[in-house]
């Protein structure tokens, strides 16, 4: 008996070392995650601070996250010399509709090609693929071409012309809806009386409600930090995109910081508020792959 | 309620005929079990009855109407799916009321009907839960539910307890039988498992490879099975099928083994045959009467023990009533009730007589 109870009591004392290394390894992890995070923030930060700051300061060294002298200065100059409200207004524009588009797009075409038997289908889905592999550098030319024929550059359609349709968008909604969405429940409704545009509107898209709300997010960051296409399709400074307009702070020589950092800090600002309400479709899509039981 | 009448069915996928001209009756009110291995093309069947899928050849009649190219949705049909197919994200109540609003009735009319059909299936206290709160047999009602508010002329079931645990499946074929005599919808029921078939139907389709093999009432298949492939399915542990030839001028069978089994009655027929008995038509003999074999395995269950014994090369069944004392390797003495013995021809595997 009392061999038993020997034997048993280095147990806890086991068991106890066990969890204060388990404790000790969670904290070196939130430690290790905890500067990680700082210095991915970090870039970010100095970016809102120098925005505030006077050009004297922006190179002092060492840097300020605090300025010590902070200015509005670059920000009254940034809304006075450029017209950043219609750079961001035009961005927010050309990435909403593109957003709509691409989600549109998605929706039906990913739909159709998940949940339609036709063998032709499969070919169009392939070559949709296809085109993911060709850089946009390759067709950038001929679009801007064609933008030119159809008279639309310098405008918000010319902008979309190359954002309406997005060949992972397809893919990403194909693969939910054949994940998530079984047929009995389309051939359940056909039966119920549906009609194929209502199963569509009050059964497919209701399902895939994380997917779009993610394939959404990734839209709309798609169109707002383009800059090669924004860049040839527009020439006016009134007609240029946020990512353009930016760019006009640099020079082949110089780097206006001051005025760049209030710009790009007065930009975050639609983008974040925009990841803050789509964050948990965008979590929820991208991690469970639309999973429903 | 209506007949459904299938008249000579065929389809194709390509070059492949999975239903090979099958012609079926479901009178007015009647509750028919397709039941078959899988792949025998029942539930291509039930399917094509829905609108599912195309017909190729031949026509299906539901209450006299043909019914080849209507849609789904005008054939006044209802269907419950294996995985029940409930729509996700609406209530219980909206599922079930679901093809009423498509239908555009009145929301008073929508409301009663749910909660009627919600009565009968004991779903009143769910309606406003969504189906992933409900537990599976409960998510089976909520589809049956969907099926029942419809008010249709014919049901249709693809093997709706399959997904279900053994106790729940018992319990809802008493419900599924409950409700179909309290409605007397003409119903079409598919499913593999032949004791649903048996305990369930009020007349049984045996299907194999896309053709029918036999139609009856359950226990005329049980009785008088037209062939070995029926014979062997319906029926649980199945029939004992034994080849050999007729002797004694066709009062018995010497099986394989050199064992001689009786027969009742004078078999049409002279040459090999395929002599059938079902595990509960063989008893413990007596020393003198009927044949020696050795147990190789017994499975007592309580209320009575299944021995398998090897006749020769084969594997015979037994199922005894009482309660014995065998173990595996023991050499036990087995009688035939040769009243209750099949008789069916070697090469045509039909049933003699």
């Amino acid at each position: 008996m009392t061999q038993t109870i020997a034997a048993s009591t280095p147990r806890p004392k086991a068991g106890g070392r066990m969890k204060t290394r388990g404790k000790l390894i969670d904290f070196a992890i939130d430690v290790f995650l905890f500067c990680f995070s700082i210095l991915m923030i970090l870039p970010l930060v100095f970016l809102v601070s120098n925005a505030f700051k006077t050009p004297e300061e922006i190179v002092a060294w060492p840097p300020r996250i605090i300025p010590s002298d902070p200015t509005l200065e670059n920000f009254r100059s940034v809304l006075a010399d450029t017209p950043l409200p219609l750079w961001i207004f035009n961005s927010v524009a050309f990435s909403t509709l593109s957003m709509v588009a691409i989600v549109m797009t998605s929706a039906i075409a990913g739909y159709v090609l998940a949940k339609f038997p036709f063998r032709s289908l499969n070919i169009i889905f392939i070559l949709i693929l296809a085109t993911a592999i060709v850089p946009f550098e390759v067709y950038m030319i001929p679009l801007y071409f064609q933008a030119q024929a159809l008279g639309v550059l310098n405008s918000l359609w010319g902008l979309l012309l190359g954002y309406l349709v997005m060949s992972f968008g397809i893919f990403l909604i194909r693969q939910n809806v054949m994940h998530s969405i079984p047929d009995e429940l389309l051939e359940a409704a056909r039966i119920d009386g549906a009609g194929e545009f209502w199963i569509f509107w009050r059964i497919v898209l209701p399902l895939l409600r994380g997917a779009l709300g993610a394939l959404a997010v990734l839209a709309f960051f798609q169109a707002w930090t383009s800059f090669a296409w924004p860049m040839i399709v527009t020439t006016t400074r009134n007609s240029y995109t946020i990512e353009v307009g930016l760019a006009l702070f640099q020079t082949g020589f110089t780097v206006d910081l001051g005025r760049l950092s209030a710009a790009s800090a007065a930009v975050l600002v639609p983008s974040i508020t925009l990841f803050v309400i789509l964050r948990r479709n965008f979590v929820q899509g991208v991690a469970s792959t639309g999973m429903k039981e | 309620m209506a007949s459904v009448d299938i008249q000579d069915v065929r389809k194709f996928y390509g070059q492949l005929e999975t239903i090979k001209g099958v012609t079926v009756d479901v009178p007015d009110g009647a509750f028919v079990v397709l039941v078959g291995p899988s792949g025998c093309g029942k539930s291509t069947l039930l399917r094509m009855i829905a609108g599912l899928e195309d017909i190729s050849g031949g026509t299906i009649s539901i209450g006299g109407r043909v019914i080849n190219d209507v849609e789904p949705k005008h054939r006044d049909i209802a269907m419950v799916f294996q995985n029940y197919a409930l729509y996700p994200h609406m209530t219980i109540a909206e599922n079930m009321g679901f093809s009423l609003r498509l239908a555009k009735r009145p929301k008073d009319e929508i409301d009663q009907r749910v909660r009627e059909a919600a009565a009968i299936l004991g779903l009143s206290d769910y309606l406003d839960r969504y189906p992933r709160q409900l537990s599976g047999g409960q998510r089976q009602r909520v589809a049956m539910g969907r099926a029942i508010v419809r008010n249709p002329q014919v049901f249709l079931f693809d093997e709706p307890l399959s997904n279900l645990d053994a106790k729940l499946r018992v319990q809802m074929r008493a419900e599924l039988k409950d409700i179909h005599a309290r409605l007397k919808t003409t119903t079409v029921y598919v499913t593999h498992d032949q004791i649903e078939a048996m305990t369930m139907a009020d007349r049984i389709v045996v299907m194999r490879d896309g053709i029918v093999e036999q139609v009856g009432a359950p226990l005329d298949l049980y009785d008088r099975p037209n062939n070995t492939f029926v014979a062997s399915f319906i029926g649980s542990p199945s029939m004992n099928l034994l080849p050999g030839l007729l002797t004694n001028g066709g009062r018995s069978v010497r099986v394989e083994s050199g064992a001689e089994l009786p027969l009742e009655g004078a078999p049409p027929a002279a040459g090999k045959v395929i002599y059938g008995i079902r595990p509960e038509h063989l008893h413990l003999a007596a020393d003198g009467e009927g044949f020696e074999a050795v147990a190789t395995n017994v499975e007592p269950t309580g209320s009575e023990t299944l021995v398998q014994v090897r006749v020769g090369e084969q594997i015979v069944s037994a199922q005894l009533r009482d309660r014995v004392h065998i173990r595996a390797g023991d050499t036990v003495r087995l009688g035939v009730q040769a009243a209750k013995a099949h008789l069916f021809d070697a090469e045509t595997s039909q049933r003699l007589g």
